[in-house]
């Protein structure tokens, strides 16, 4: 493929869903099957414009390209590389994906005039993150996905919404402000913020470091690293099922993007590990691992329950990354993937449970199993592969962690990952299991002689459009789990090989 | 050409002699006065832009009122950074003009209307005029036309309170064009010249030979210039001034007329006194800790406020601050940003405050508290509102984010760290302020609970190119920086 016609396709995947959005802000005024038609439809088209990058992106190409000076040196460009195309290509698929879930489970809901084009716009910024080429363009998108999502925090207007939005407005400026401040740090000492022109701080300096933490309080703050977490325990569970899907699953991961971008673009990672830097990441990152998990063990509202395990699973993306070998990076990138997954077929299955029977309370799910085969089959699927069982994704990701840690002789690493899946066992088991092998309270097994009859349960399953988006990505925890030749994962193994070998410059 | 000699007076002289002719014609034809005085600003904007054109083209132009040559008559001086404040003079003030029209008739009695053209008309010419002066004792005449016309268009209301905050301003003014004045005789006596240019040659002798009176009057300038700018401490008057005159008044004030005295301060420093002045003596550094001090309380006194208007103006002292940042940093990048600012502030300020007069004028709410729900009822409004305040945040896309980034880079180049951990956080203490309003008046459940008149479709579109001016500063941005960066590099 020509890099022209790259060039063009890449612009269009961030720029389509922003143009349409107001497209879709109108069409909500002539009929509600427009709007989610034209929502539906946009998903879908970026999605398979990403795709088609994918050929060009196998031969090993990379674009790097300036558009527009907004200031002298300072531009907004567009970078196209193993690690934009893959993270992209799965924020796509989840949106595509998430979207289509909507399109019934907020068919009952109120201002879904606002919600798509918010759905459909936070996708645009989203993309525009993944393919930005420097990082002034990032962090301008990345406040535009960070502010504009608010929106979708807030959807229900409650009380309790509205103070989770503001928690999260507030640390998303805190956040901004301290990227701010690590860019414009990069820009004077470098002259430059592109990701296209290699390493930019090959030195070591206060300034550095103040900039590398700088990016850590900006970047970790959206990947729910301890002690910046506060806010998504409390935004992702308040916001609709889908929006949570997509909070959790894929926004978290922008911040873990950036972040990477910083280990290996602006700075050299030989300078991050040499002078020690990224022994700050190693505490947090242990610590928000431990501390998502244990918390995730006390909360009874299934959201706020998988909102805590999402501060965990992406405390293993960051610890992968600070191991800075080939297989832990290899394996934080598959995480990145393994949870987008896992997290998104758990918010959505939970989503189904929440608007077919209301039940949020963890409490509550005895017997839903029965009720709900396909839904709660998809749920422990999901939490299986959390835990990480074989032959899931998250057995995969966790194993080549594992592997990278132990390759860093960090057998300490080794350990905390299997702490955690004990916590993670101990908090997703207790639901799966009385949702299949317990009765819901209130009815009664009746003896008759020997053996034991169980009153025959209705069947009541979400809507075929929900419960096709739940097992689509219940089956991707299988598919990109089964053997280790999957394209999530050769991508992984592609990309780390790429960011340690210098990233193209 | 001859006329194109003469751009510098005619760009004063069309709004001045306006002043003089509107009041007549409103007796007649009100309506026709009101588009007389919006054709004199729209010709002074137009030749204000041929006369960018001509001193980007041509360098700059010299002017001499009535042919009397620099040390005697009075200078008028085009270069492209007097010019960029000119531009900012005119256009904010012809697109405060078009709100101004249809929300006075709301906020004044009718005859006063035609004497508020006027006012309006000289306080415009004067600060035009000030932008071009090259000569002190001039500079000193028209800061005197506008400080009594801007307090006159406070007073105007003749209500209590906008004739005691009339009265307030009056005072504090007073006491700044005297401090100013003394200054001025200060510096006349020791060099014997009010042109700046001679004055620049003269003081680096005379500093040596009367050290005395060169500081003293350094130290006048300074507070002469941060009373009428609200600089912290000099800031007590502001906030009762700019809240509770009228609308448009508030816009001017705060847009417009503080920043103007922060100019003169700047071209004073840069124009004025000799390098060896400014190297010598720590006014930069005085004017730094003043103004860092003004970011910060500006912001902290202006989450405490639960009248719209009051919250407004409390900003405008954090936010005239970060152009004193500017020029206290003493700096190529940090200068570029202050500058910046000074336009990025203009349109954004005068935009927040034309929407909360839109408010005012539509439901008569004024206190913070009881916007809550405004948003569905008032969209357009609230839409400004908002992008207003992401200005003044900072978010990407808006003018408020590359001043910010210049004078972040300025801190940094001159390593002072400390100051861009103050412009930050003043980022977020105004987003601390900001957002709730903006959060409770599209999201909250409550239902907005006063009636709310139509607003007129004038009101409405001064607001749109607000809105586009904002998204302007903040993107396309490259031209304006880079005449800054050019003309901030004949300094260092």
């Amino acid at each position: 493929m020509a890099e022209n016609t790259v060039i063009a396709i890449q612009i269009a995947i961030v720029l389509a869903p922003i143009i349409m959005t107001p497209i879709i802000m109108y069409s909500d005024r002539i009929s509600d099957k427009l709007r989610n038609g034209l929502s539906a439809a946009t998903a879908a088209i970026t999605f398979i414009l990403t795709l088609t990058l994918y050929p060009f992106i196998k031969n090993g190409g990379i674009i790097q390209l300036s558009l527009f000076e907004i200031l002298p040196n300072l531009e907004i460009s567009i970078r196209l590389d193993l690690l934009s195309f893959s993270l992209a290509a799965l924020a796509s698929f989840v949106w595509l994906l998430a979207t289509l879930y909507s399109l019934d489970y907020m068919a009952k809901e109120h201002a879904c005039g606002r919600y798509y084009p918010v759905l459909i716009f936070t996708l645009g910024s989203c993309q525009g993150i993944f393919f930005a080429g420097d990082l002034f363009s990032l962090f301008v998108f990345f406040e535009l996905m960070s502010i504009i999502a608010y929106i979708l925090v807030i959807h229900e207007q409650t009380e309790e919404a509205l103070k989770a939005g503001y928690k999260y407005l507030v640390m998303t400026i805190i956040g901004g402000l301290a990227l701010f401040f690590g860019i414009i740090i990069i820009f004077e000492l470098g002259g430059t913020v592109s990701l296209g022109v290699g390493p930019i701080i090959e030195e070591s300096s206060a300034l550095g470091l103040i900039a590398f933490i700088c990016f850590l309080i900006g970047f970790g703050m959206k990947a729910g690293m301890f002690p910046l977490h506060v806010w998504l325990p409390d935004a992702h569970p308040v916001a609709p099922s889908p929006a949570s899907a997509l909070l959790s699953g894929i926004m978290l991961k922008t911040g873990a993007y950036g972040l990477i971008r910083v280990f290996f673009s602006v700075y050299s990672y030989q300078l991050i590990q040499n002078s020690n830097w990224d022994n700050i990441l190693v505490v947090l990152a242990v610590i928000t691992i431990l501390l998502g998990s244990a918390v995730a063990l006390t909360q009874t509202d299934i959201k706020r329950r998988l909102a805590y395990s999402s501060i965990s699973q992406l405390g293993y993306v960051l610890l992968g990354l600070t191991i800075l070998n080939n297989n832990a990076i290899t394996g934080a990138l598959f995480h990145i993937f393994s949870h987008a997954f896992m997290k998104s077929a758990l918010f959505l299955a939970a989503g189904s449970i929440i608007w077919k029977t209301g039940k949020r309370n963890i409490a509550d799910f005895k017997g839903l199993g029965r009720q709900m085969p396909v839904t709660m089959g998809c749920f422990s699927l999901a939490a299986l592969a959390m835990i990480g069982i074989p032959p899931l994704n998250g057995f995969l990701s966790k194993w080549t962690l594992a592997l990278g840690a132990l390759d860093a002789g960090m057998l300490f690493f080794v350990l905390v990952l299997l702490i955690s899946s004990l916590l993670n066992a101990l908090y997703y088991l207790p639901i799966i299991i009385p949702a299949f092998f317990e009765l819901p309270d209130g009815v009664v097994v009746e003896h008759h002689g020997e053996g034991h009859d169980e009153p025959p349960v209705k069947i009541e399953e979400a809507t075929p459009l929900m419960l096709s988006a739940v097992v689509i990505l219940a089956l991707c925890t299988i598919f990109f789990g089964l053997t280790p030749n999957n394209l999530a994962f050769s991508l992984s193994r592609l990309t780390a090989a790429f960011l340690l070998g210098g990233g193209g410059f | 050409m001859v006329l194109s000699e003469q751009l510098p007076a005619l760009i004063v002289i069309s709004p001045l002699i306006c002043a003089f002719l509107s009041p007549l014609l409103y007796r007649r034809h009100a309506r026709a006065s009101a588009y007389l005085v919006l054709l004199s600003l729209l010709l002074s904007l137009i030749m204000a832009a041929a006369l960018l054109i001509k001193v980007q083209r041509t360098g700059p132009l010299f002017y001499q009122m009535g042919s009397w040559p620099p040390p005697w008559g009075i200078e008028y001086v085009a270069d492209p950074l007097r010019v960029y404040m000119l531009l900012v003079v005119v256009a904010v003030s012809l697109w405060i003009f078009i709100y101004a029209i249809k929300d006075l008739e709301h906020e004044l009695r009718d005859e006063v209307i035609g004497w508020y053209y006027t006012l309006y008309s000289l306080l415009v010419a004067s600060m035009a005029a000030m932008t071009l002066t090259n000569d002190l004792f001039n500079l000193f005449v028209l800061m005197e036309i506008c400080a009594i016309t801007s307090c006159a268009i406070i007073t105007i209301k003749e209500d209590r309170e906008c004739l005691e905050a009339g009265f307030k301003y009056l005072v504090l003014s007073a006491m700044g064009t005297g401090c100013f004045l003394l200054g001025v005789a200060m510096l006349y006596m020791v060099t014997g010249h009010l042109n700046f240019g001679f004055l620049q040659e003269e003081l680096s002798t005379a500093v040596l030979n009367y050290p005395l009176n060169v500081f003293t009057a350094a130290a006048l300038f300074i507070v002469a210039f941060g009373t009428k700018a609200a600089l912290f401490p000099l800031h007590v008057w502001l906030p009762d001034a700019h809240a509770s005159a009228p609308s448009p008044s508030s816009a001017m004030l705060s847009g417009l007329v503080i920043k103007i005295y922060a100019f003169s301060l700047f071209i004073i420093f840069y124009r004025v006194f000799p390098r060896s002045l400014l190297d010598s003596l720590p006014l930069s550094e005085i004017v730094l800790w003043l103004a860092a001090f003004g970011v910060m309380f500006g912001s902290i006194y202006a989450m405490l406020q639960t009248d719209l208007k009051k919250m407004l103006a409390y900003s405008s002292i954090g936010q005239i601050a970060f152009i004193f940042l500017g020029i206290g940093l003493d700096q190529r990048l940090a200068l570029v940003g202050g500058l910046y600012h000074i336009a990025v502030h203009a349109i954004t300020k005068a935009m927040l405050f034309m929407a909360a007069g839109t408010i005012i004028y539509a439901t008569g709410v004024r206190k913070i508290s009881d916007l809550a729900g405004i948003g569905r009822v008032m969209p357009l409004v609230m839409v400004a509102f908002t992008i207003g305040s992401a200005s003044m945040i900072g978010i990407p896309g808006t003018g408020g984010l590359i001043s910010k980034w210049y004078l972040a880079l300025g801190a940094l180049e001159s390593g002072r760290s400390l100051f861009v951990l103050v412009i930050l956080l003043s980022s977020l203490l105004n987003a601390i302020y900001y957002m709730p309003i903006v959060i409770n008046s599209f999201m909250s459940q409550e239902d907005f609970g006063h009636g709310v008149k139509e607003v007129p479709k004038v009101l409405q579109s001064a607001l749109v190119i607000g809105m586009v001016f904002v998204a302007l500063t903040g993107i396309f941005s490259r031209p304006l920086i880079l005449l800054l960066e050019e003309q901030m590099a004949l300094f260092f």
